[in-house]
């Protein structure tokens, strides 16, 4: 039996995998099951030059490009859906050039991140193909040969070799240096089982130089080994295992809770000015050193009224305005 | 009857979508629209998300593509690189009837800008990106969502996330793209408009209370206005079901 143990805290997982400069790729999508615990942190941490490959990202991009941890994003899409259109330390970062940035489209961002977890170095595609996506680099030839982790060309046009006469899109594969993952169950070996919807998630973690699991329980080895058919991925390719209950919180976690209206709806509005954001980072990241401090502000009650009900998987009736 | 201008246009939105056909549905007024479909004309009609959650029946308008609530009663939550497999697949062999789009800013031929208002390196206004809705545009038919505004409507748009009919006909195999597929439809708080043959917007439908004058005032390029009627109402008995079953708590409505 396997005696190795990958369990550790989140200050650890984060000051021994994660370094400037790093690529990170965030599990997820926008407001469900978003690694906040982790993010939390990377801010706490003060890591530096970040390079995001953003996917379906959300408000745990936003607190990170509004602290000052990143310096580059692929983007396609960002937002805490429902709350805030698009997420606003983005924006203004964008607005007041403060940020390399580049667009794809998700589709693109998740195919090649499939591509990455196949081992391929790029993939094609039809997508974008007319539009400004291809027009337009957000990011310079020349600029992209300076930085350390980004491919030279953001695609290249050719010709279908298998279907003369149609146009292909190839776009290279990102070498994702860190993933974060967010998920239900996980075991001392690194196995994690994910339920509900995946997204991205394990096409990141196999892609990714390393990979950190959150989970809301952590189980034995035995207990995940039980039922192989149900994990998602093997402790093999996982490096760090963070137990973290309600470590998704604000967003969603299938089968444990749904997202937090109010949390969405006081980030809305302390993301408007960098001065209120900083305010907000200090209560809820600065003044919780723990992720224990972090619940003990929210408050058991707040929490338990966002425990999802059975036959439903989500809180019906919950308040969401 | 009283009605808002959100409620028709969810009810005409809704009256786009056939029984027994697959659509497929992002945030805000389409979930809307769509769910509106389900529990009115079209039980069977398939939803799709972008986030690979197929065939869903959301009890409370979710606020997300990722929503939990788009999963109840779903066929399968795949991971999501599989969504954009089926989409280009089951797109050309037409069992995806069509998608829905929002943007920012739209051409006469139905190019779409979801990304920013300005020049793209130093913009005015940041928005999202893509999104999903760059390859919903290069695979599938669309029906895009507006807000009718003189700004919104204009001859060239500032950045084309998702592209449309490209400058007319032929433009969209000339850059590659599948020539059958493209924009539909625009629906706005004003009216519905369709796309002719020369793939330049007309006006099809304008809403009881607007007139075709109103319209054109509101778009930044000519409408062509000679084929439009005036939409049919709200139906008491749709509007019951908007208002009281899909969006009770009036998140989008």
């Amino acid at each position: 039996m396997n005696t190795d143990t990958k369990v550790m805290s989140a200050e650890a997982a984060v000051s021994s995998l994660i370094s400037d400069g790093d690529c990170l790729a965030i599990g997820g999508f926008v407001t469900n099951r978003r690694p906040y615990a982790l993010v939390r942190e990377i801010i706490r941490q003060k890591k530096r030059n970040l390079y995001i490959e953003g996917g379906p990202s959300g408000g745990d991009i936003d607190m990170l490009i509004g602290a000052g941890c990143v310096s580059t994003i692929i983007v396609s899409y960002i937002a805490n859906s429902g709350y805030t259109q698009v997420c606003r330390r983005f924006r203004e970062a964008v607005e007041q050039g403060a940020i390399q940035y580049d667009d794809y489209s998700l589709d693109v961002q998740t195919i090649v991140y499939h591509g990455a977890a196949l081992g391929l170095s790029y993939v094609p595609v039809k997508n974008m193909l007319g539009s400004d996506l291809v027009n337009l680099w957000g990011i310079s030839e020349a600029d992209r040969k300076k930085h350390p982790k980004l491919p030279d060309k953001k695609f290249v046009i050719q010709e279908d070799p298998f279907n003369p006469g149609s146009q292909l899109c190839l776009v290279p594969t990102p070498k994702i240096d860190v993933a974060l993952i967010h998920a239900q169950l996980a075991s001392p070996d690194g196995t994690f089982r994910i339920s509900g919807a995946q997204f991205q998630d394990l096409d990141i973690a196999i892609a990714a130089n390393k990979t950190i699991v959150s989970c809301e329980e952590l189980v034995s080895d035995e207990e995940l080994r039980r039922q192989p058919e149900l994990n998602s991925c093997t402790g093999l390719c996982v490096d760090a295992v963070v137990p973290a209950s309600y470590g998704a919180h604000p967003s969603q976690c299938f089968n444990y809770y749904d997202y937090d209206s109010r949390f969405f709806i006081d980030y809305d509005n302390a993301s408007r000015t960098q001065e209120a954001f900083d305010r907000f980072i200090a209560e809820y990241v600065d003044a919780c050193p723990t992720h224990a401090d972090y619940l003990n502000k929210l408050g058991a009650a707040r929490l338990l009224k966002l425990r999802i009900q059975p036959g439903y998987g989500y809180t019906p009736g919950l308040k969401r305005k | 009857m009283e009605y808002t201008k959100n409620q028709m246009m969810a009810v005409t939105l809704s009256r786009q979508i056939e029984d027994g056909k697959a659509y497929i549905v992002g945030t805000g007024l389409p979930l809307v629209g769509a769910t509106l479909a389900k529990n009115t004309h079209a039980p069977n009609a398939h939803l799709i998300f972008e986030t690979a959650l197929f065939e869903g029946n959301p009890q409370e308008v979710p606020t997300s593509v990722s929503d939990l609530r788009i999963n109840y009663q779903a066929s399968v939550l795949w991971p999501q690189y599989r969504y954009f497999g089926f989409q280009s697949i089951y797109a050309k062999r037409g069992l995806i009837a069509c998608g829905f789009l929002g943007g920012a800013q739209i051409d006469p031929y139905g190019n779409l800008n979801s990304t920013s208002i300005g020049d793209y390196f130093h913009p005015q206004t940041r928005f999202t990106g893509s999104g999903g809705a760059n390859g919903i545009a290069t695979y599938c038919d669309t029906i895009i969502i507006m807000k009718h505004e003189k700004r919104r409507f204009i001859e060239k748009v500032d950045y084309i996330t998702s592209y449309g009919w490209g400058r007319g006909p032929g433009d969209r195999a000339r850059v590659g793209l599948d020539p059958k597929r493209g924009p539909r439809a625009v629906v706005t708080e004003l009216g519905l408009m369709r796309f002719g043959e020369d793939c330049r917007m007309y006006l099809a439908e304008y809403f009881p209370g607007v007139s075709p004058k109103q319209i054109q005032e509101n778009t930044g390029f000519e409408l062509d206005l000679s084929r439009a009627v005036e939409a049919r109402p709200p139906e008491a008995e749709v509007l019951d079901i908007l208002i009281h079953k899909v969006d009770p708590l009036r998140l989008m409505i």
